[in-house]
């Protein structure tokens, strides 16, 4: 059940390549090298709570990390200014061939604002890390 | 703003099993009254229009009166909304990890 709660707010895609873990990290987090599948343009602040732009065809996403764990997992907050954020999980597993990638973009369960909100009042002890990231952003 | 607004409302709504239930029979009858949603789902009628509530306000259905009965029904624009939301990013994923993979499959390898 709590699978089909997920599926319908949030997207979940995964592929396979060829390349090491380590080499795999490296294409997602170096700037230059977003270039090639992401953005024209990225500019990253590699920590939790560390901003991002992103920049393509004219089209801005800004937004924050929440965790950093190389090479294995990664997640940040991002969307078009003054639109809502979505919370993006990027996890990197290691199998025989290469690496899996697997990508989950999903929508809040509450807005921005009120988590930021109960964070404040003290009221986000169910969710201490999407209050301490959402603070941020408040 | 207000598009998105209603897109969480329709999230919240489609949260709860009960209210996804009570969407695919109204799907199934076409039209259907709160007595006779409760009596193919374990909960209260009191239940069943409360749930009709939060649907309605989401949009996801819509009501008319017809003689003393009030009759439900699906307006399925919300949905696809939601449905859209879901292919839109789930198209830019596939676009970018084949980008990722082909960065990664001809790239330098370390």
């Amino acid at each position: 059940m709590a699978e089909q709660e997920t599926s319908e707010r949030s997207v979940e895609r995964e592929i396979q390549v060829p390349s090491t873990r380590e080499e795999t990290w490296q294409a997602l987090t170096d700037p230059e090298r977003l270039g090639d599948w992401l953005a024209e343009e990225a500019e990253l602040d590699l920590r939790p709570g560390g901003d991002l732009v992103v920049r393509t065809d004219g089209e801005t996403r800004e937004g924050f990390f929440e965790e950093i764990s190389e090479p294995e997992r990664l997640v940040f907050w991002w969307g078009e200014p003054d639109a809502e954020l979505t919370r993006v999980e990027v996890e990197l597993e290691e199998i025989d061939e290469g690496t899996r990638v697997r990508v989950v973009e999903a929508r809040p369960l509450v807005s921005v604002e009120a988590v930021a909100i109960a964070g404040e009042s003290g009221l986000g002890g169910t969710a201490p890390q999407m209050s301490a990231s959402m603070s941020i952003v408040a | 703003m207000a598009s998105a607004t209603m897109r969480d409302a329709v999230f919240d709504a489609l949260a709860d099993p009960t209210r996804r239930q009570v969407l695919s029979l109204i799907g199934e009858r076409g039209e259907a009254t709160a007595s006779r949603l409760a009596r193919e789902l374990p909960v209260s009628r009191q239940a069943v229009q409360k749930h009709l509530a939060s649907l309605t306000a989401a949009g996801l259905v819509a009501s008319r009166r017809e003689g003393r009965e009030v009759l439900f029904r699906l307006t399925p624009a919300p949905m696809s909304d939601a449905v859209g939301w879901m292919a839109e990013v789930g198209g830019q994923w596939d676009t970018r990890l084949a980008a990722l993979a082909r960065h990664l499959g001809s790239g330098p390898r370390s």
